[in-house]
């Protein structure tokens, strides 16, 4: 069974890619075979990440047919298990992305042979970062403890949902009365509430459905830059607060101390959890991949008894 | 966006329905500090509008289970439109207003839960430090009852011990205290207000009167 966690969280610089590379190396070394794909286009940075120099091949080679198959174009790394997909070399044509290239994409990492894949993306809430987000049913946000972090928190959720909500509108069930109402919304203002609100008027036995669909997508925090002197509630207040005012099922995953050999980790090019793996940092880290992939176990264990 | 549709008071303020006044006080300063102006979690979630809309309702909530009378009329409601079963209104009979952390402890682990996680680091270490000493006094009891944020009125509200005797018992007056037997209740009520150990309340308490009886 595998699973793919796709991370975001709006900002840039919180740390997702640095949470998909310690992610990756630390679920590998508890076994499992990972692949980290970088879906931040036009800005990817992944392999330094990952210690790796320059990635001979990459998505790149798999869009204009030079390699078959996703698979193939995954390189190994320097943690047994961890392997990887770069798109270092499709970033300046790729960061307007082909509709068709991306559907090809997406249905692709959902075919990969790996235990756990992880998707890291680009910054903001752009449609192309949405729907990579919604390649699986539970992705990752990441951000730090400021106000404007927490902020794009919500914002990615409320993007989340929007897509969510006009990708299903698409279908046919649906009244062209409440297609034209979402359509005439701009993205930037309306809201969850408001589709919810056009729909409980013109097809009121659909709203419970969609709400269900949002509920389908379930979301895990992490709070990364975390400092001494800091609240620790705060991830489980945000987890809270969540769980109450929007439609899914969120879990706070735990806090990532701050830790300046992260920089010097980045600077040096190489995998911080590898170098320094026994930080309070990679602790902290060890303990989100632990909590990751215990929760696959859990998850899994009634389908395999049935 | 939901809000609080079809929450009950005790849902909203996250406690579980056998919940001792003090747990209350504690929910309502932590639904407080998610939901304030200037929380760091919420402010950028809600518009001026919808954040004062939830604060009346944690308000509302609040001041209904602290007050004695409200929250039995609002336990009674929830029974009676089916929303709640029976068995938490016996544990709160009139006979006994006050919550015992001790009993909760064995049959409701949730309860117990709850209380640990409520009090704060600092209030857990303030009556820690005040049991561990050999002798209780009136001002250690007045320090974690300032700490714990919880008025005289309150004490004497839920305890019905007069307003006089807990100042008494607080500023050590030992010619205003009541006679022994009654003291002894006395201290057992208020450390239970205050989520203390009640015999090491009531034993250190009585071994500081002595100590100031001689050294007089």
């Amino acid at each position: 069974m595998t699973e793919i966690y796709p991370i975001g969280g709006g900002k840039g610089g919180v740390g997702k890619s640095f949470l998909a590379a310690s992610l990756g190396a630390l679920i590998a070394k508890q076994g499992h075979n990972v692949v980290v794909i970088d879906l931040d286009l036009g800005a990817s940075n992944l392999h330094t990440l990952l210690g790796v120099k320059r990635p001979k091949r990459g998505l790149n080679r798999y869009l204009d047919k030079t390699m078959r198959g996703l698979e193939s174009v995954a390189i190994p790394t320097m943690i047994q298990g961890l392997f990887f997909i770069s798109s270092l070399h499709c970033s300046m044509e790729i960061a307007n992305l082909l509709h068709a290239h991306k559907l090809k994409i997406i249905t692709a990492i959902q075919k990969l042979p790996f235990d756990y894949i992880l998707l890291d993306l680009g910054t903001g809430t752009n449609f192309n970062t949405l729907d990579f987000f919604l390649t699986s049913k539970e992705g990752i946000l990441i951000g730090t403890p400021e106000p404007t972090s927490i902020e794009n928190f919500f914002r990615f959720i409320n993007a989340v949902y929007f897509r969510i909500l006009k990708q299903t509108l698409k279908r046919s069930e649906f009244h062209s009365a409440v297609k034209d109402a979402v359509t005439e919304m701009s993205g930037a203002t309306a809201g969850t509430h408001d589709i919810l609100k056009i729909v409980s008027k013109y097809q009121p036995d659909k709203e419970t459905y969609l709400k269900n669909k949002l509920s389908e997508f379930k979301f895990k925090l992490i709070i990364n830059q975390f400092r001494k002197n800091m609240d620790s509630t705060l991830g489980n207040k945000i987890e809270t607060v969540c769980n109450r005012h929007f439609h899914s099922d969120f879990q706070f995953v735990g806090n990532i101390r701050y830790d300046e050999q992260i920089h010097d980790a980045v600077y040096s090019k190489a995998l911080y959890v590898h170098k320094y793996p026994h930080t309070q940092s990679s602790n902290d880290l060890k303990k989100i991949a632990e909590k990751i992939t215990r929760n696959q176990r859990l998850t899994s264990l009634p389908k395999e008894l049935s | 966006m939901k809000y609080f549709d079809g929450l009950n008071y005790y849902e909203i303020l996250k406690i579980p329905e056998k919940t001792s006044f003090l747990e209350i006080k504690q929910a309502y300063r932590d639904a407080v500090s998610i939901y304030g102006e200037d929380s760091l979690v919420t402010y950028s979630l809600f518009s001026t509008d919808e954040r004062e809309k939830i604060l009346k309702i944690i308000e509302e909530a609040f001041l209904t289970l602290i007050d004695g009378n409200k929250r039995a009329a609002y336990d009674k409601m929830l029974v009676d439109s089916g929303q709640s079963d029976t068995t938490f209104i016996s544990d709160q009979s009139q006979s006994e207003p006050v919550f015992h952390p001790g009993k909760a402890a064995n049959d409701d682990p949730l309860a117990a839960d709850a209380t640990q996680t409520n009090q704060t680091d600092e209030e857990k270490q303030l009556s820690d430090e005040i049991l561990s000493k050999s002798s209780v006094s009136g001002n250690d009891l007045k320090k974690l009852r300032e700490a714990l944020g919880v008025e005289i009125h309150e004490i004497h509200s839920l305890t019905r011990i007069s307003v006089s005797v807990l100042n008494a018992i607080e500023e050590n007056r030992l010619e205003s205290l009541p006679p022994d037997v009654y003291l002894r209740n006395f201290l057992k009520l208020f450390a239970e207000v205050l989520q203390i150990d009640p015999m090491k309340t009531v034993d250190g308490y009585f071994k500081h009167i002595s100590i100031v009886k001689n050294t007089d």
